[in-house]
Parts: structure tokens; sequence; C-alpha cells
């Protein structure tokens, strides 16, 4: 079974690799637009005559690809008249490079006739951004799936709509709410809902966007001292007003699961956030069991227990706290800053996504599971492509937004983080 | 197949929880708090930025620039790829030419005295920068009309020099950005703090102190000491700090190592003697001996990774033809060559191209400066920091630092760019060494530090852990 998975997963990631490739390198239609370009200079340089061309790669493009593009422009000379000769044969030499600058691959070609001054031509074509590719699995295994990439920093992800895969989204950031909808395979956006505020906002700004069950409105946005509550209907209008109201911790649809056997059911549970800084301060509402106040906090998250919830907070102590309503246990953990528990069909049916450590700036998140008070890993580490900025569960309850900052484009990516079981 | 996952839970249980008691707290969000020390080569005698520094390329230090960013504001930045984002400015436009250029100023900016942002404050500190532009404010714009159509003009703008600076009576500095100039001693000691209302959120850490005119040695020994928690690293060192296990950031090289002629050559003979010195440098074994690897040898004036065709113009030592270029002149030639008395690095690359001169029967005198402005020697050794990731910005400013005019392009493109450095190296002013990145050395305590490929520190991103003291 695990090599039929194995198997499937190798497969995935041959078609994985097709895809990126086929996107990433522009497309062979403008590659080869750019090989003929480039011909028609170097012609234009030497008139037809027998030419002696080399090529050398010096950008980062894969050899194969370099070597199609150079064949290409081969064909291309040919056609125009420059065939191709041996060096003792030939009128002119072409020395062919492909490079690259922060901003656009350069193709140029050297040209050299006879003892006269050597002339240089070159083609541009801009520079497209990497993609990261996939991860082996194990036990219980994570998966990413892209939701939204932009260069202003995404602080949460909803999804309001989907079969198969997302099909209307709204993305918060600290400037607004975009809706988006997913048109014959394009994202194409809806509507831009501008967020009124003050004064500046904090640095490492993080914000929540829920979509809760309510028949008055449709969003709610929870940003440090602000809170906004959109229209319900289109074409939407989002109202801001400052407030130090509570964000809620647990996404709504996620405490609507059976409630443990013998257990209160659960209450929603907010916390209240600095206006100024990046963390909870601390005080929650209503609280849990007789505890009202946990100490300022990064990130929650909470597992039903036979009779209670347990619930852990990623402290500013830099510990987890494991809180019961009767007791506050810290343990030290390599945990990240961020926190969410997910609901799945695997093992216990409750696990907790944790980020790393974030070790060379490129940030993972790992599943646990927690036996008492110890957390367990049960799936490998996810990696990210930079920092996560964000984590958040979604109101399903069985999956989780994250964000994370590219460290190679330094735009801000979306994705949805879900656990697979093993079979 | 769940008996065994259950199995497996309890057994790694047991072994995981003992290394999870063990493993120190690593918590990844930003922490508010804490004072970075860091320790510089330079000692800055002025904050001003828009202090005339032509002729003085040693002065404008990319650690001189880092600082200032801390505490002044441009309309306009470049990133580390050379794309402009809005600054000070929201949004502009050009007319028809880019002759005619309006920035649209941000609302809400203070500077650091707790007055706002204005177009008319702007316009005149761009024009204290910049006397022989027109600017002007219009509403809540500024207008900037130059003598010529000027396509880079936001990139530009994004100079330190363009820093948008109130002047206040006494002469004191008020900026926009992160930090606020609490203490400043010149040329030893500067101290900043964070500005809390800052426009894109305050920094990180409360305060930043800097000393002044530490030398690359005892900057280390700070490092080393805990007493400094950023300093610079000497180019032709930062491979054995590393090695050392210190935390050591390379920018992309940012900075020219180059033998600059006092003017143009007046005569056929003068041209071939300097294409016969061009032809006699053996940049490779410099490179290897005295840089330590370092660096990357270059007969051009933007490194590569800024303009993607810097590997066309051959760095080869070619012996067979500045023998041959010398021997075509009959007149004896002896130059003087200067280099910063300070400078050690300067100084031995002096003496080595010195006897590769030799080799090619071209004199070459090493003479010390005190300062490069009252330079009388024939030629000199620069080293000159690129202004900019943007390689028209960084292209024409190396031209203006080396007092050649920077041919006027009408297009934009790699191509047009190749050719207008092209047309300035075939003017044999300059012979362009090599390209040095920056290197700094960090302490563990320093969080987010983000090694930028253009060299800039971007502290007011970092964060100081818990450990720090």
């Amino acid at each position: 079974m695990r090599l039929t998975m194995r198997n499937s997963l190798r497969h995935l990631k041959e078609i994985l690799i097709v895809v990126f490739l086929s996107c990433s390198v522009a497309g062979a239609s403008d590659w080869s637009e750019l090989a003929q370009q480039l011909a028609r200079k170097i012609a234009a340089v030497t008139g037809p005559c027998a030419i002696a061309v080399t090529t050398e790669n010096r950008s980062s493009l894969a050899k194969k690809d370099f070597e199609a593009m150079s064949g290409t422009l081969r064909a291309d000379l040919e056609a125009l008249g420059a065939r191709a000769a041996k060096p003792e044969q030939a009128a002119a030499s072409a020395a062919v490079w492909l490079s690259e600058n922060r901003q656009f691959y350069v193709w140029l070609a050297k040209i050299q006739q006879g003892a006269g001054e050597s002339a240089v031509v070159m083609v541009t074509a801009p520079r497209g951004d990497d993609a990261g590719l996939a991860h082996e699995p194990m036990p219980m295994s994570l998966h990413k799936i892209p939701l939204w990439t932009q260069e202003d920093r995404i602080l949460d992800v909803a999804v309001l709509e989907e079969d198969t895969a997302a099909k209307t989204i709204a993305v918060l950031d600290g400037k607004k709410v975009s809706i988006y909808r997913l048109k014959s395979g394009k994202w194409q956006q809806a509507e831009s809902l501008d967020i009124a505020h003050a004064g500046p906002w904090p640095r490492d700004l993080r914000g929540r966007l829920t979509a809760p069950a309510a028949t008055d409105h449709l969003l709610e946005v929870y940003l440090p001292g602000v809170f906004c509550k959109s229209t319900a209907t289109l074409p939407l209008a989002l109202n801001c007003r400052e407030s130090d109201d509570p964000w809620p911790l647990i996404a709504t649809a996620a405490i609507s699961f059976p409630t443990p056997v013998g257990a209160a059911s659960a209450q929603p549970l907010g916390a209240f956030y600095s206006t100024t800084r990046n963390f909870f301060v601390g005080a929650l509402a209503p609280g849990i069991g007789k505890i009202t106040n946990v100490g300022k906090f990064y990130s929650a998250a909470s597992l039903p227990r036979d009779k209670y919830f347990l619930w852990l907070f990623a402290g500013m102590d830099g510990q987890i706290h494991f809180v019961d309503g009767v007791a506050d246990q810290a343990m030290k953990a390599d945990w990240g800053s961020d926190i969410v528990s997910v609901k799945t069909p695997c093992e216990s049916g409750w696990q907790v996504l944790a980020t790393g450590t974030a070790e060379n700036g490129m940030d993972t998140i790992r599943a646990y599971e927690i036996a008492d008070r110890d957390p367990v890993p049960v799936s490998t580490a996810l990696d990210f492509s930079g920092e996560i900025t964000a984590l958040w569960a979604e109101a399903k309850g069985d999956s989780a937004i994250a964000v994370v900052r590219n460290r190679e484009t330094g735009d801000y990516e979306a994705l949805r983080v879900a656990v697979a079981c093993s079979q | 197949m769940r008996r065994f996952a259950l199995q497996w839970l309890a057994a790694s249980s047991l072994l995981l929880t003992s290394l999870f008691i063990q493993a120190g707290a690593a918590e990844t969000r930003p922490q508010y708090g804490g004072t970075v020390r860091i320790a510089i080569r330079e000692a800055p005698a002025s904050l001003d930025p828009s202090l005339d520094l032509s002729g003085a390329v040693e002065a404008d230090s990319l650690a001189r620039r880092n600082l200032l960013a801390l505490v002044f504001e441009t309309l306009a930045t470049v990133d580390d790829r050379g794309r402009v984002h809005p600054g000070l400015a929201t949004e502009w436009q050009a007319a028809p030419g880019n002759q005619r250029w309006q920035f649209h100023m941000r609302r809400g900016v203070k500077f650091h005295d707790g007055s706002l942002l204005t177009a008319e404050i702007a316009a005149s500190s761009l024009r204290m920068a910049n006397p022989s532009w027109k600017v002007f404010a219009e509403g809540d714009s500024i207008i900037v009309e130059r003598d010529h159509g000027d396509s880079t003009l936001p990139a530009e703008l994004a100079l330190t020099r363009n820093s948008i600076v109130k002047k206040n009576s006494g002469g004191k500095l008020s900026g926009t950005g992160a930090f606020r100039i609490a203490d400043w001693q010149s040329m030893k000691q500067l101290t900043l703090e964070a500005e809390e209302n800052y426009w894109r959120g305050r920094a990180f850490v409360d305060t930043i102190e800097v000393e002044m005119g530490r030398n690359f040695h005892e900057q280390l020994v700070e490092l080393e000491m805990g007493r400094a928690d950023l300093v610079e690293v000497a180019p032709e060192q930062g491979h054995q700090v590393g090695m050392e296990g210190r935390r050591v950031s390379t920018s992309e090289p940012m900075e020219i190592v180059a033998l600059v002629f006092r003017g143009a050559p007046k005569t056929a003979d003068e041209k071939l003697l300097r294409s016969a010195l061009a032809h006699s440098v053996e940049r490779g074994s410099m490179k290897s001996v005295l840089l330590q690897g370092a660096g990357q040898p270059t007969a051009s004036l933007l490194p590569n990774w800024m303009s993607g065709y810097g590997f066309v113009f051959p760095t080869d030592a070619d012996l067979k033809q500045a023998r041959h270029e010398r021997e075509q002149v009959r007149a004896e030639s002896s130059w003087t060559v200067g280099y910063d008395a300070n400078d050690s690095l300067a100084r031995v690359l002096v003496e080595r191209v010195a006897l590769n001169a030799k080799d090619a029967g071209l004199v070459l005198q090493p003479s010390t400066l005190q300062t490069s402005a009252t330079s009388v020697a024939d030629l000199r050794l620069v080293r000159i920091p690129l202004a900019s990731a943007d390689p028209w910005i960084a292209l024409a400013n190396a031209a203006e630092t080396l007092g050649m005019a920077m041919p006027m392009s009408t297009g934009k493109s790699v191509e047009d760019l190749y050719a207008a450095e092209k047309s300035l190296l075939g003017e044999h002013r300059v012979i362009p060494l090599f390209h040095l990145p920056a290197e700094c050395a960090v302490s563990p305590a320093l969080n987010d530090w983000r090694p930028a490929a253009d060299a800039s520190w971007r502290l007011d991103e970092v964060w100081l852990g818990k450990d720090k003291p």
C-alpha cells in the first residue's frame, strides 16, 4: 500500500515538475520569439555567411531548457543564411551566453569578424518567480494548496465558496479586503473593500478575517484596535470602527463538531489583542473555567478531552501553556509562535499544527498529537519558501490558512494547509 | 495499520517528550524592545543627507547610507532587485517626454519634531540637494522639472542625498524615518530611538547605538566581547571570520575598486599607454592572494548581477598585448598612483598593480593620499559604493563620482545600458579592477536580520531575542 502511495506521489511530483517547467520558463513560444530576435540581430552584424557559434549558460535556467533554446537559435540563424561552420572555416564567430540580472534573462552574443572590434548584441526577457515543489509523505502528511499571492502582506484568507477547490476567496491585507472569484481558471477581483483606520499599524501586523454564519453580515475583520463588519449582500460595504473587542480564538464552525462525551458544550472563546504590538495581551473572554488571564501569547489552539477542552497557548515567554480550566502548565518546545488545531479523520481526530523555528529564514509546519500534555509529531515538517507570517484555523475546522513571505520574491503567499491520513 | 500507528505514537511519545522538555524556547514572532549596538569604520562629521560628497567618494560609505536611511526617508524607494516602490510619495506621473514629474505626497506623515510633512517642506529639501532642479509644491504634490527627459527620476529620488529633511532653527535635522536622533556626537557616537508613531509601524527595537571610527579589528573584538550586535567585516577577511563560527552576511558586489586617471587622454600615445596598463593587470592572482578569494574581478563598472552582461568585458591579463602597446610609444612614461593611506587593501592592490605595470614596461609610483579631493596623483585607486540597485542610477552615480559625464540615452533597455557603459569605458579614464561585496558580522541575538543584495541593513525590521541582556 505504501509503495502504491509512493508511486502515485512520484507521478504527482513528475506532473508538478512538468507543469512547473512549462510555466516558469517563460513559455516555449516566448523563447522561440526571443531566439528569432537574437538571430536577426546576429545576422544583421554578420550578414549571410559561415559562422562559428559557441553557447554558454550563465543563468539559473536548467541545462535542458538552455540547450533547447540554443538549438532554436541555431536553426533561426541557419534560416537567416548564417550557416554553422567550424571556427577555422567560419567568416565570423559568435559567442552566445544566456545570462541574467535581478529582473531579466539577458541573452547576448559577442560577434567577431576578422581582426576588427567585436560587436555585442542582446535580447532580454523578464525573469519569472520560481515555485517550490512537493515533499515526502509520512504517517500523516500535510499538504499545501496555494490560494493567493500578492506583494502586500496578507493577513488572512477566507474561502467563501468551494467545490473541489476554492471558487471565491476573501483576502485581508492592511489596506483592504479583496474578494476574488475563479472564472475560467483565472482569479478575477470581484470587490475591494477599503479598511479605514486612524493610526499607523504596528509592525508584524496581524489580522483575522472570518465569515460567520450570520444573517446580517458576511465578513468580520479583526485588526489591532479596529473591527470591521461587512454588509450581507453584494455589492458589499465594509464598516470599520475603533475597537478593542476580543478576537475569536477558534473558528466558529470548528466548535460545532460533536462535543466530547460529558464535556460542557464548547463556548466561543475570545482574547484581547494589543492595539500597538503583535500579541494577545492575555485576557480571555469569557475565560477557560476559572482562568481568565493566561499571560501574553501569540496564538492558541484547543483540543477536546473527555470532559473538558484543553487549550494550548504559544506564550511570549517562549513556552507552550496547557490550560484546562483549572491549571496552567507550561512546557518548552521547539515550536514557533503560531499554532492552530484542526479536526481531521486521522488518529485521535484532533491535531495541532505548529510552525517551526524558521532556521535560515525557511519556515515549516508540522502536525502534532497531544497525548496528555506531551506533543508527539505525527507528520514530517512541511517546508515553506520563507517565514510564516500568519497561521489561522479555517472556519470549517479541518484545515488552516498559512501565509508565508517568499524569501526569493518577497511576495506573500497564502496557502491552505490540510492534513491527509496515511492508509 | 491503526494499531501500528498507535504503537508508534506511544513509543515516539516517550522519546520525544524528553526532547521537548530539553528544547529551548524558540518563539519566532518578533518581540519589541532592547538596544542594538553597531560599530562602524566610518566616522561621519554630519548626518545631513544632502551634504555634497562628490569628490569625496570614500565618505559616501554604505554604512553612512544605512544609518541615514533609519532617520530619513525618500519619496520613492528602490528594492534590491532595482524595482521602484512608493515611499513618502504614494504615486507619481510623468508628462510626455519625462521632463516634468508630479509626485503625490503621502498624507499623515510626521517629522520627528511632530510637525506634518508637507509638499512645501519636501520641495525645499529636494531643492537644497539638487540646486539645478526646478522643484516646487503644487497642492499636496511636488512638481520636479528637469532640463532633459529623465525616465529614472523616481529611482534617483530614492538616493540617500534626496532624503526629505527638515532643518529646524539651530540646524537641527528632523526626518520621518523609523528612528529619531536621540544623541549625536560628531564622528564618535550616534544614538537613535524608535519613533512611536512611525507611519510604517514602530520598529521592534527601542534603541540603536552606533560607535563610529572603529577599525575592522576593533569591531570584531566588540562583537566577540558581546559589546556589539552588528559590525563590518573587511571583504578579504569575510571568509576567515565566517570560518571562525561567526554569523557573517555578504551582499552582492556593491562596491567598485578601480584605477581612475585625472583626465581624458590628451594624445594617442597616452591612450595606448593606458590601454597597456589595463591589459597588464592580473586580477585573478590579486583576488586569490590579496582579496583571499573575495570579490569579483571586473573590467566593467556595473557588476554582473545588476547588468547581466558584465562578463563580456574581458578581465584576463594580456601581457603580450600590454607590451605591444607599450612598445608603440617611444616616450618615457611614469605615473604616480595615489591611494587612501588608511586603507590597507588599497595599498597592497596598488603595489601589485605597479608590479604588473612594470612587467609591461610601465612605471607606476605609489603614493598615499590624505584626501582624494586634493589628489595630484596621475591616477588613483578608488573604492566607490554603488548608489542603487537600479543599474541606470548606479552607473550614472558612479560616472558622476569618477568625474565623467553619463552618456545620454533615449532607451532604457539592457542593450542601451551596455552601450552607455561601453561608451564610458571607451574614454580610457577608468580601469575597473574588482567588485566587492559588503560583509557584516552579527550577533546571534539579532533576529530577522535579512542580508540584502544591495547591502542595506533594514534595522527597522530586526528584533532582539530573549537571551539578549
